[in-house]
Order: structure tokens, then sequence, then C-alpha cells
């Protein structure tokens, strides 16, 4: 922990970048109506992660990080490939993509 | 990296190739061209239940203890266990989907079957990664085949909403657990669980960092296992969702998640119980009161469910939470009785719903209409609710002892009490099904339902009946894993 703190302004900067974009992401997430704008907001998250991962990763001198932020991408994509075709079926049902028009099930 | 141990993935490699038969026989079987189904494609779940079972034929057959991937995939006896149990799930789940696909999605079977076992496979390696990537390779196995299932009713109105609200929870949960992850690689250096459990051992400080990183991650697992104050999703997706797919998504799922909790935070994190236990202790609280407060309301017996998955999470969650071998070898036997009293409850539901209501009054005289049916709902129940002499006791019972020992004496209060709340709205659904109704036509059972809901009525009261060998499989698993 403290030798992460030690290693000077260059990974804390990198990590509150992660940070606050990962914040953005979660506030997307829960205040957009707009399917599409939710889906963007979660790859923002997403993109943070892996901005964190290579971050560490130049940190320890290794390549881990960069493999585990390889993997990420391809999981995101693949994510977001399966949530698209759900917001078509959305539209095709309402002709709309907001998210506030879903009320078909109690609660 | 090397293919030497490629003999302990065997588990893995066969569910892959029954799920390279299935796609084949999808493929080689001629699409009837008018949207009806053929004989040959309704054999597809056939073929699928079928092979599973000889998966799990399989797993006594082959070696174990080996470990696969430079370590990122162990076959231990915790793993073998969590397998043989998501196995059944998925072979009873095929099983119970063979008449709801023919009459609701005939002409989709292929896919039905080969995202069932999609997300079996990604289950089945989940129970035994021990590799950060690995362990996140193989969840989003397992999420995303579920969106998909959860969609399949495409043009039923709460099909596509369900479906989306698992996506969404989903999605959001798993970058929120990458996002966990990342921290706890990026302070330990190493995306090993047991390197990571060496690292803490040797009592480095264990920073703010760790800590984020462990609850980050806890968050986002609580997510997929639906526990409060992250379960919103769970009766909505439950509803919408085709019911046999729910009976396999309310209890695999759920078992491989606990598997995961299991290898992160006792395997890896095992030296930071300290910090993760308060929480855990207020998520299991909450998840019990709130599962259990929601379920009494209910009125569609879908949702009712629901909510009592939620409290029997909560349930789980203290067996988890425990964390000693008593703790996580009862938490693997509860996750084996869930399996059959929850799936035979949800079959149950598929054949009185495929009227279209699953509404309590669909259930009225259902015990007078088929006393078969009704008997079995009414078994079922007892095992929710944990009356003896049925498997559910034996879980809530063997549960409630190791929280005892373990100190816990007001947790063992509070579960008790909520138990009794419980059977009020377990037995609501059987006062409807012996008291309320008239005489009428019994609901078509077939085949394929029957027979998967004998087998899960066999297990309950199997269980229930001689409960030792299931107790003496999971401890020495929990042993296995914990090295007690």
């Amino acid at each position: 922990m403290n030798e992460i703190i030690a290693a000077g302004p260059g990974l804390s900067a990198w990590l509150i970048l992660a940070g606050v974009l990962f914040s953005v992401g979660v506030y997307g997430v829960l205040s957009r109506r707009n399917l599409i704008a939710i889906l963007c907001s979660v790859e923002l998250m997403a993109n943070a992660v892996n901005i964190n991962l290579v971050a560490f990763s130049r940190f320890h001198g290794d390549t881990l990080g960069q493999a585990f932020a390889l993997f990420g991408i391809a999981l995101t994509v693949a994510e977001v490939g399966v949530g698209l075709a759900i917001v078509m079926l959305v539209y095709r049902q309402r002709q709309g993509i907001d998210i506030d028009d879903l009320h078909d099930l109690l609660g | 990296m090397t293919f030497t141990g490629i003999e302990s993935l065997t588990l893995p490699l066969a569910v892959l190739a029954l799920l390279l038969m299935v796609f084949l026989a999808d493929l080689l079987v001629p699409a009837p061209s008018d949207g009806r189904q053929s004989d040959a494609q309704r054999g597809l779940g056939a073929l699928t239940c079928v092979g599973l079972v000889g998966v799990i034929l399989l797993s006594w057959w082959m070696p174990q203890g080996g470990l696969a991937f430079g370590g990122a995939y162990v076959q231990d006896a915790f793993a073998t266990y969590l397998q043989r149990v998501l196995l059944a799930a998925a072979a009873l789940g095929a099983l119970g989907s063979i008449d709801h696909v023919d009459r609701n999605f005939p002409s989709r079977q292929g896919e039905y079957y080969l995202m069932l076992l999609f997300s079996l496979l990604g289950m089945v390696v989940l129970a035994g990664a021990r590799e950060l990537v690995l362990i996140i390779v193989a969840f989003e196995l397992m999420g995303i085949p579920l969106y998909v299932l959860a969609a399949m009713q495409k043009r039923a109105a709460g099909g596509v909403e369900g479906s989306l609200k698992l996506y969404l929870t989903g999605a959001v949960s798993s970058a929120v657990t990458l996002y966990g992850m990342s921290f706890i690689y990026g302070v330990t250096g190493t995306t090993n669980l047991t390197a990571i459990a060496a690292r803490l051992s040797l009592g480095d400080d264990q920073g703010p960092l760790l800590v984020l990183g462990l609850l980050l991650s806890l968050a986002g697992m609580g997510f997929k296992i639906g526990v409060v104050p992250f379960h919103m999703w769970v009766p909505d997706t439950y509803q919408g969702s085709p019911t046999p797919f729910v009976a396999f998504l309310s209890v695999a799922p759920k078992a491989a998640g606990f598997g995961v909790l299991v290898r992160l935070f006792v395997e890896g994190l095992g030296a930071m119980r300290d910090t993760w236990w308060p929480i855990v202790l207020v998520l299991c609280v909450a998840t019990m009161v709130v599962g259990n407060l929601f379920a009494l309301s209910q009125r569609n017996v879908k949702r009712l469910l629901a909510w009592s998955g939620v409290a029997h999470i909560g349930l789980m969650l203290l067996a988890f939470g425990i964390a000693t071998v008593q703790g996580i070898g009862v938490l693997i036997f509860y996750l084996t009785a869930y399996v059959f009293t929850n799936m035979g409850a949800f079959f149950i539901v598929d054949v009185v719903g495929q009227d279209g209501s699953d509404d309590l009054d669909a259930w009225q005289g259902l015990a007078r209409r088929s006393p078969a049916l009704g008997g079995a709902m009414l078994i079922f129940l007892l095992s929710l609710g944990g009356i003896p002499f049925v498997a559910g006791f034996w879980a809530k019972f063997l549960l409630f002892w190791a929280a005892w020992q373990a100190g816990m004496g007001l947790l063992v209060l509070l579960g008790a009490l909520l138990a009794v709340l419980a059977l009020f709205y377990y037995l609501k659904v059987a006062r409807s099904m012996f008291i309320e109704g008239t005489d009428g036509p019994a609901p078509r059972v077939a085949l394929p339902t029957a027979l998967a809901i004998t087998i899960a009525l066999l297990g309950v009261i199997g269980i229930g009946v001689y409960p030792q060998p299931f107790v003496d499989a999971a401890l020495a698993a929990a042993a296995g894993l914990l090295g007690g």
C-alpha cells in the first residue's frame, strides 16, 4: 500500500482518473432514462476498469494487468452486443427505448 | 503455459463436447419451414438431459485434485461437489424445459439448450476457478447466455422487460466486480488467489485500496446472487421469464455465485475476514428480513417464490459468513437441498401457469383437481419452509446449529423467527390448493415435466430421510478447501 502512494503522482493520477470515469458511469446508469445512454454509461465504467488495470500493470512492471484489461475489453464487447439485441427487442415492442415505458411487471 | 493437467479439465471439456454435439445436432436437423417443430428437434432437449447425466456419472471417474492452466483452475473436492450440484440442476432444468419449449418457442429449441449449456460451462469452470481473470471470464460466460434465455419469450409483454432488468443489473455488477478485482490485483500484484492468500498471510498492512477492492467485488457478486439491496431485478426477471428457465436461474447461478464468493473471500481473502464479516452480516440480515417481508404480500406465485428465494439467499449468506469448515459445508449442503426443492416448485408453477396465469387464484383447488401435483407442491413448500423431515429442514437445522456453534445466537433467533414468518406465505399457497376452490379438470402434465417433478421430489424426500451421505460429502469438500 505504502509503496503505491510512494510511486509518485503517476499511479495516483491514473487511479483518480479511473475513479472519476467510473463515477460518471455510475451516475449515468442511475440518471439516464434512454437505454442507449445507459449502455454507454456501462461502457464508461468498463473503460475506467481498464485504465485502472493498465496503470497497476505499469506500476508492477508486469504484463498481467494488460492481459487482464484485454480480457475485460473482449467481455464488455460480448456483453454490449447482447445488450443492444435486447434494446432492439424493446424498441420493436414499444417503438421507443425509454426505460420509463417499461412497467408491465408489478413492482 | 503447457497442457499438463489437461486431465483436470475433464468436466468442463465434457460439457463443452456435449455443447458442440447439441450445436451440430441442431444444425443437421432440418428446420421446418412452417415454424412448427419436428420430432428430431424435440429430441435436442432429451439429448441435453441424457448427456448431462452422463457428465455427472463421469465426475466419479475423473482424476481429482489436479491443477490446470498453471494453477488457475483446480479440480478439488469443493469444485467437484459444486459441479455435481450444477450439473444436476442443469439436467433437471433441461428435462423440465422440454414441454415448455415445445409449447412456447418450438422453432428455437436448439438455441434454448445451447444457451443453457453455455451458461452451465461458465458455472462449471467457475466452481474450480482460482484466478481473477478466469473468474471474470467464467462469470461472463455464465451470465451472458442467461440474458438471452430470459428474453426467449420475446413477444410476451413481460419477457423482454425481465431480461432487460437482468441484463442491466448484470452488466453493471460485472463492471463493479471487475473494478474491485482491479484493486485486488493492483495491491497484491497477482491474480492468483493462492498467491493473494500467501501475500496476505505475511501480515502486510491491508490498506484502504484493498478494502475498496474487497467491497466492490462483494457488491458486484451480491448483485448476481440477488442480495438486498441489490435484489430489485429478482422478482421482475422471475415473473417475465420462461418458468423452467426460472427454475434453473433461481438455483444454478446462485450456487456458482456462492462458489466464487467462497473462493474469493475464504480461500483468497480469508485473512481479511474481520473486514468483510461485518458487511456480510448486515447484508445477510437485510436480505433475510426484506425477502420474507415482501414475500408475505405477494399474490403472484412466481413473485412469491422469487422473494422467498431472496430470503433463502440471506440464510446461505449467513452460512458463507461463518467461513469455517462447518459453515462452508452447510452452505453447499443447503444449495443441494435448495436445487431440488426450488426447481420442483417452479416446475409445478409452470404446469399450473400454462394457461397463462401465475396468480394464486389459479391454484385454487389444485389438490382436488390433481392430488399428485398438490401433494408434491405441499412437500416442496414444506421443504422451503424447513419442516421435518424433508430436505429443507436439515439445511436450516444444520445452518442454525453451525451458527450457534460460531457464537451467533441472536442471528439464530432472528432466522428462526423469520422461518416461522415464512410458513405464513408458504402455507398461503397450500391453503389455496387444499381448502379453497372447487373441482375441475386436472392440469395437463407432459411426461418430461412429470419426470422432472418426480426426480426433484425424490431428491427432496431422499435428502430429508437420509441426509448423512450428502452432509458428509459437503463437509469433506469444505474441509478439503480449508485444509481442516
